[in-house]
């Protein structure tokens, strides 16, 4: 980049920062208290508009994530660790050297034994890595070199809703903000016409979901995640009223801004010169949200790949949807799919939402890749925790469950710098402990981070007298899975 | 190009000069340093995590928060700070190095001072290093009124502090602000709600001296007051309808937040207001509004996730007590002491732990409230509730009354009559399609016990047979009999059995029970091992009977131990593996059954002492159980009346129908006690929970045992103060206290102003703010306590001042100068909070709903959102159930409150979901808001209803309706460019609705309530459009 592109880069970012200084936006108030954020100058600015950072810490390998979050946590036993011992061991009592004097949850505490039970399907190799993959997933084992899958990701809570917060906000208990709430506060907006973080959910039954998932914590609210929504309005309030036709509405919304605008010249309040902005990037979502969310004009081919329908809900829809907002260079897009709770009746479970999962997800790398977007777009695949080698309740042949395990379990990564067509980690014989390069949920926050050009240590927000980050007071970028 | 740069950077530099300002100019000396207004912070923020409180982090026993270990020789040698003389400090030197690996703080740490942070320590080192205590601990003094030059402007004590400081600062204050803007604005600070046109009208006409306070008393006088004011506190105290963790199903806690209300309108003092809601359960004859008000830390989350650790969750509880107590009352950030000493500020883990004990004995369980509310609850009914209750009480007495005068009247045989026997043995059924009345049903399998089919599957008798497959031992239990089976002599008990071929069980058994279960025969394999082999407690009956069919077996009484004049109350049917039916239970008998079971005493006392589950009053059961010999006249009496007026056969036709009558009053009574609402409570153990310090905050990892205290670093209880709740509620409030006052009073502050002088609200240690106006805050601070703690006074000295009044007019160059408004030569102009620009709607449209209190509603909410992440209909709040009627227009104060999801055009106004305490809401300005107030239905209706309001009653001409309607929404005429903006946009609506009238039919069909006939629908929606348009100005949902 010449001297004067990138002068005028660090302009056009100043200029808006600028702005919202003037605007004494809530973002401009919490970069002046945290002074850290505003010191550093690098080779890398900010690109987004907004930001607190005004630098990047880093040169990004990512532009934006795209993360498949699957809620109530797939068991990495029967997916993506494969477990031959475990298989042979099927029905005897889990050692308790192996077991050690680890927690475990209260819905398998009161079993008298503790019984093994191997992968409920067999495993691949997939690929030319050869990732050992349950053959329910072909979809994903035909990406097998383009991802890296985490055998040993670990996590500290044992129950749902702590684990999910603690993954993505650092913290067991509620009250700060998710990955993409530091994202949207720290980078900023690269897009004109969407919202910086976006949630898409799917699923029915299974656990529970709270909006704190996507929430902004103690950041400002407008760091929420905004979820959109294959049913009613796309975003809330985005439609017209019936019988206010758009035409109309730019009528009535002229008046607004012409009254505003006056308000402005007579009161001088730089908050006015902020909301006139803000109602006509709302005028822009009333169109861009519904064109966004149309699938309909996709090619047939592509609708196909993922397995979308348009006018659907669907996991495979939302995935065609991630691709979409990741080409309005959304920044963050979090999708929530429910019911992998396998407690019970595992083998039919599992199958039934890896049939609902596989297609989608893998379609989703795949289109991608082929539209140039890989490489700048880190998706990430994956749940709260893992599930446990012994059977929760009785083992059968078409019937087993398993229970929570926080000790070990698997995810996987792909674009955006992450090193393809790799398998890192190595858990034991039991797929219960650590065996080798654990990675603890602090450190993928802090390598997700990384990835975006984001030193964890360094994107702190003030909040009751402590800078407080999203990795709290540990993690470590995990420099084995970058390209 | 160079030109706009130099823009920007003037920019860039506004909020730095501003800080700047605040710092560096102290009246005395200009060049003074002040070390708790310069230089705390900068030590706090960069140097105290390895040299500060927190012991365990301590590096190289440095410790620079207190002066003689900042000044004392270091383990290096020389000292850390040499005061006079800064060239011989280390700690300059340290931190101004240039040296990677002298330089402080250290790289790793990833801060580093700035130029000017330097020079201010060196230059406080060069003055001496002068050590104050933190400001905020130190006792508050009441400061004199400063000398202004201006002495014509201030209106009240608050002027002088804050003309000083714009004097000092070569700024004026601005003008007063004009008389609607005036009003407009105490409206909405002291009740949330815009002012009426004739309220406006009324105070623009009066020139009386006193106007301006009529307003402000008549305002602090109206009950809208304690809705304005409860909704700061119900975020604070972290008020939710909801459980919040997980599944996150309802609560009921709207009495609580009615006594938040009330509590503000009746003026309760801060003092008392502070008392019970920390500890109004543990005030002597605590009253039901004291306990509904110990709620307050009832407000945490709670959580019943399956599997969850309860004593986790129990100290979760226990911890947002704490942490919520100090950021409330104290202004102080305690969450981190959970875990290790706090880093900036003087407490430490033990302290912690040792509030934790006040908070600790709640009888609450860890994991509590998946059917209703977690306990303690109390029930608070509603007065009508209560006359209610009332009247059935009465009802019940007099049916009591009549009941004993029959008792009196009738004839009972003597108890040991003799039982008048059939000729012949007779077969009585005691179980057929269902198990006797009152017994109970158990088993190891207890909800699958008696597990009634239909046809086809087998049956004998009746619709149904229960049926049961077993992998191993399996049981249908039940026992406790109303009406048991009497044992005579020969009698033979009788079961039908039918055996699964293709399943075959190992063995059969049937149990009988009087008292005891030692009553057991069994066919085939001798595989279930209880009683004694070969005798009555287990008899071998022969091989199973045969398999596809319906086979009887009889069991001789005697044989398995069951004398005459025993009664059997329970009965089990037993199975070992297999695949069982049984239909067709009883007895072959000459005794009388069933319903002439009882006519006679005895056998009715002899099954009243084998059951497990009398119903009959303790006084009877007791007196039961004696030996007839050994009861006096009077339990003789009342074990007569009982079997006379609930068993005796010969009475049943006196008794029953009253009995009934009876048994509807308490249905009756239960249904209304259990529709009266609950409200959460404090309650405090008999045996208080020990505390212990948690290691890392691990509730598995117990340290040391720790007693009830407050922070060493803070003054001590007051003298006789209880080692409980109360005692820790009456240390904060006590004026000794530094900090309650300080923190509340900046508080209300900042409602008014959008700032506190403190801008920190939550954060009154250290990493805090130094104050913006320091006196300011202490006299307000001492004002308010020595007004016995009077809330309605303070807001009153707040609005009454000059500085108050001002207009809100942004000045280019004092924006440039004081941005944030933090020396106040302007009044306070932001938005309004989530609830009241929804207020504002419902109000200037004429749609609020004006009464005070009661259960939460729900407004018009998008479908589908609960139930997208909710768990299914098992739990409450899983699925949104839509209010009609009045409840749609509610204040925002009862919008229901669903924590994971809580209600979105609240939440996109920056309301919080209240999952912990939060002491300021951000206020953003956002697209998500435009569209909220543009098209959610109920600002749509409130537009239509708007528009209504202005046909009705807006004058006849356009240019008058549109004066009207700008006037309600903004409480001032429009401008003419303004009015004649508006008249454009109305006539091009009216047109377009002329040209397309169903377009305009579906835009006034919008909302539930009624619209009135005769009004052209075209008209009618082009001033619905009009008033979608005055409903989004920045002027309309902006305090002015």
């Amino acid at each position: 980049m010449d001297l004067e592109q990138q002068l005028s880069r660090d302009m056009t970012r100043r200029t808006l920062l600028g702005q919202s200084a003037r605007g004494l936006g809530a973002f401009a108030l919490a970069s002046l208290l945290n002074g850290n954020l505003q010191g550093e100058t690098t080779n890398a600015p900010n690109l987004g508009t907004h930001g607190a950072l005004p630098f990047l810490h880093f040169a990004p390998k990512a532009k934006r994530v795209i993360y498949l979050f699957m809620s109530g946590a797939p068991s990495h036993i029967d997916l993506f660790d494969n477990k031959p011992k475990l298989k042979e061991l099927t029905g005897e009592e889990l050692p308790k050297s192996v077991r050690g004097d680890q927690r475990i949850t209260g819905m398998t505490s009161g079993q008298s034994k503790l019984l093994m039970v191997g992968p409920a399907y067999d495993f691949k190799r997939y690929g030319q890595c050869g990732a050992e993959i349950t053959e329910m997933m072909p979809h994903i084992g035909s990406i097998a070199d383009d991802i890296s899958i985490v055998r040993s990701m670990h996590t500290d809570p044992i129950n749902h809703d702590p684990a999910v917060t603690y993954l993505l906000t650092g913290n067991q208990q509620p009250g700060r903000p998710t990955i993409g709430a530091w994202m949207a506060y720290g980078l900023g907006s690269v897009n004109k016409n969407l919202p910086e973080y976006v949630v898409l959910l799917s699923g029915g039954g299974g656990q529970p979901l709270l909006a704190r998932y996507w929430g902004n914590g103690f950041l400002p609210s407008k760091y929420q995640g905004v979820q959109f929504r294959s049913t009613g309005d796309p975003v809330l309030y985005v439609s017209n009223p019936e019988g206010i036709d758009p035409a109309m509405r730019r009528q009535l919304l002229d008046g607004v801004q012409q009254l505003n605008r006056l308000q402005l010249e007579a009161v001088g309040d730089p908050e006015i010169s902020t909301r006139i902005d803000a109602y006509e990037m709302a005028y822009r979502m009333q169109t861009s949200v519904p064109e966004l969310m149309d699938i309909s004009q996709e090619p047939k081919q592509v609708l196909d790949m993922y397995g979308a329908q348009p006018g659907k809900a669907s996991f495979a829809n939302n995935c065609l949807l991630a691709r979409r907002l990741a080409e309005r260079d959304v920044r963050f897009v979090q999708l929530y799919h429910r019911d992998w709770d396998h407690h019970g009746n595992l083998p039919n479970e599992l199958k039934r939402q890896c049939g609902i999962c596989d297609q989608g997800s893998a379609a989703l790398v795949k289109d991608l890749k082929q539209r140039g977007l890989l490489d700048e777009t880190l998706v990430i695949w994956g749940g709260e925790f893992g599930r446990t080698a012994y059977s929760q309740g009785a083992i059968s042949k078409n019937n087993f469950g398993r229970d929570h395990h926080p000790r070990c379990y698997s995810i996987w990564m792909a674009g955006g710098g992450i090193k393809p067509g790799f398998t890192m980690g190595k858990t034991d014989d039991f797929g219960y402990n650590l065996v080798e390069d654990g990675v603890h949920a602090n450190d993928f926050q802090a390598t997700i981070l990384h990835l975006m050009g984001v030193d964890h240590k360094k994107l702190t927000y003030r909040f009751q007298g402590r800078d407080f980050r999203l990795t709290d007071v540990s993690g470590n970028v995990v420099q084995k899975l970058l390209a | 190009m160079i030109r706009k740069l130099l823009v920007i950077l003037a920019l860039c530099n506004v909020a730095a000069s501003a800080s700047r300002l605040l710092a560096d100019d102290p009246p005395s000396a200009p060049d003074a340093v002040d070390y708790n207004r310069d230089i705390r912070q900068i030590l706090s923020n960069n140097c105290y995590a390895c040299h500060g409180p927190d012991q365990a982090k301590l590096q190289a026993g440095l410790r620079l928060d207190k002066q003689e270990t900042a000044l004392a020789a270091l383990e290096s040698g020389g000292a850390a700070i040499v005061p006079g003389h800064s060239a011989q400090s280390k700690l300059i030197a340290r931190i101004a190095s240039h040296d990677d690996d002298e330089v402080m703080p250290p790289k790793e740490a990833g801060k580093r001072l700035k130029p000017e942070e330097i020079e201010k320590l060196r230059k406080w080192i060069d003055q001496g290093a002068k050590w104050k205590g933190h400001w905020s601990y130190l006792k508050v003094e009441r400061p004199p009124l400063p000398a202004v030059k201006n002495g014509s402007w201030p209106k009240a004590p608050i002027d002088y502090f804050v003309l000083q400081r714009l004097e000092q600062e070569g700024l004026s204050p601005s003008s007063e602000a004009d008389r609607a803007t005036l009003i407009r604005r105490l409206s909405f600070d002291l009740t949330g709600l815009p002012p009426s046109i004739a309220e406006v009208d009324a105070f623009v006409a009066d020139s009386s001296p006193g106007a301006y306070e009529k307003v402000v008393d008549r305002l602090l006088s109206s009950p809208r007051y304690g809705e304005r004011m409860a909704q700061k506190w119900l975020d604070l105290a972290r008020y939710a309808d909801t459980n919040g963790y997980h599944i996150d199903n309802h609560r009921d806690m709207w009495r609580y937040r009615e006594w938040v209300i009330d509590a503000f309108n009746r003026n309760l003092p801060f003092d008392q207001f502070t008392i019970e809601q920390i500890a109004g359960d543990l005030l002597p004859e605590a009253s039901i509004s004291q306990k509904i008000a110990s709620g307050f830390h009832r407000n945490v989350m709670v959580n019943f996730e399956g599997g969850a650790d309860p004593a986790e969750y129990l100290t979760k509880y226990v911890v947002d007590r704490v942490t919520t107590t100090a950021t409330v009352w104290l202004g102080s950030t305690l969450a981190c002491t959970e875990c290790h000493d706090h880093k900036y500020d003087p407490f430490t883990q033990r302290e912690f732990y040792q509030l934790f004990a006040y908070f600790n004995s709640v009888p609450e369980q860890g994991l509590d409230g998946q059917k209703e509310n977690p306990r303690p609850s109390i029930r608070v009914p509603s007065p009508e509730q209560t006359a209610q209750m009332e009247g059935y009480r009465k009802q019940l007495a007099e049916l009591e009354a009549s009941v004993q005068v029959k008792l009196a009247t009738v004839r009972v045989e003597p108890p040991s009559a003799p039982v008048a026997l059939l000729a012949e043995p007779r077969e009585y059924v005691w179980v057929d399609d269902a198990i006797p009345v009152g017994s109970t049903a158990s088993g190891q399998e207890k909800d699958k016990s008696w597990h009634w089919v239909n046809s086809p599957q087998p049956v004998l008798q009746g619709q149904k047979a229960a049926e049961r497959t077993a992998t191993g031992l399996g049981q249908h239990i039940f026992t406790d009999a109303r009406q048991p089976l009497l044992i005579g002599s020969g009698d033979k008990l009788v079961a039908h059995v039918f055996l699964d071929p293709a399943n075959l069980p190992e063995q059969i058994m049937l149990q009988f029970n009087d008292g005891t279960w030692e009553h057991r025969a069994y066919w085939g394999a001798n595989k279930i091992d209880w009683g004694g082999d070969n005798s009555p407690s287990r008899l071998a009956m022969g091989p199973l009977p045969e398999a596809g069919r319906w086979v009887r077996l009889e069991v001789d009484a005697a044989a398995v131990g069951l004398a005459t004049g025993t009664v059997v109350n329970g009965w089990a049917c037993t199975q070992q593996g297999g695949h069982v039916f049984w239909d067709k239970l009883g007895i072959m008998t000459r005794s009388p059954q069933g319903s002439s079971l009882y006519e006679n005493q005895d056998t009715w006392e002899l099954a009243e002492r084998s059951s497990a589950k009398s119903t009959a009053p303790p006084d009877v059961q007791a007196a039961v159980k004696l030996e007839a010999a050994k009861r006096n006249e009077g339990q003789n009496q009342a074990i007569r009346d009982y079997f006379a007026r609930y068993f005796y056969t010969k009475t049943r036709a006196t008794f029953d129908p009253l009995n009934a009558e009876a048994e509807k009053l308490k249905k009756a009574q239960a249904d209304l006690e259990a529709k009266s609402p609950l409200t959460m409570v404090m309650e405090e153990m008999s045996q208080p929970r020990e505390t212990f310090v948690l290691t890392r905050g691990d509730f598995r990892a117990k340290g040391d045992k720790v007693a009830p205290g407050v922070p060493a670093s803070l003054p001590p209880l007051p003298a006789g103060a209880p080692a409980n709740r109360l005692g820790l509620a009456k240390w904060l409030v006590d004026p000794a206290n530094p900090l309650v006052s300080r923190v509340t009073v900046n508080r209300f502050w900042q409602q008014y102003f959008g700032i506190g002088l403190v801008k920190t609200s939550e954060d009154f240690g250290s990493q805090g703010e130094w104050p913006s106006h320091p006196d300011l805050l202490d006299w307000l601070s001492s004002q308010f306590v020595d007004s016995g703690w009077d809330m309605k006074a303070l807001q009153k000295l707040i609005v009454m001042s000059a500085t108050y009044r001002q207009s809100g007019h942004v000045d280019a160059e004092v924006l440039k100068h004081d941005p944030y408004n933090r020396l106040l030569a302007r009044g306070p102009r932001f938005r309004l909070d989530a609830e009241m620009i929804r207020d504002n709607a419902l109000a200037v449209s004429g749609l609020l709903d004006g009464r005070l209190g009661g259960p939460s509603v729900s407004p018009y909410q998008p479908p589908g959102l609960w139930e997208e992440v909710g768990f299914g209909p098992t739990f409450s709040a899983q699925s949104y159930v839509q209010s009609h009627g009045i409840d749609l227009y509610r204040r925002g104060i009862y919008t229901y409150w669903k924590r994971a999801l809580p209600y979105p055009p609240l939440v996109t106004f920056d309301a919080p979901n209240r999952e912990v305490c939060t002491d300021s809401r951000a206020r953003t300005n956002t697209p998500l808001q435009a569209l909220v107030l543009l098209n959610d239905p109920s600002y749509v209706e409130a537009a239509r209803v708007l528009a209504q309001r202005v046909l009705a009653e807006g004058g006849s001409t356009t240019v008058e309706r549109i004066a009207f309607a700008f006037k309600l929404c903004t409480a001032r005429a429009p401008k003419p460019e303004e009015a004649s903006v508006l008249s454009q946009i109305f006539d091009a609506q009216l047109a377009a609705f002329k040209q397309n009238p169903a377009a305009a039919t579906k835009l006034i069909s919008v909302g539930e309530s009624s619209r009135p006939a005769g009004i052209d629908p075209s008209e009618l929606a082009a001033w619905t459009a009009l008033g979608n348009v005055l409903l989004n100005l920045d002027e309309t949902i902006t305090k002015g």
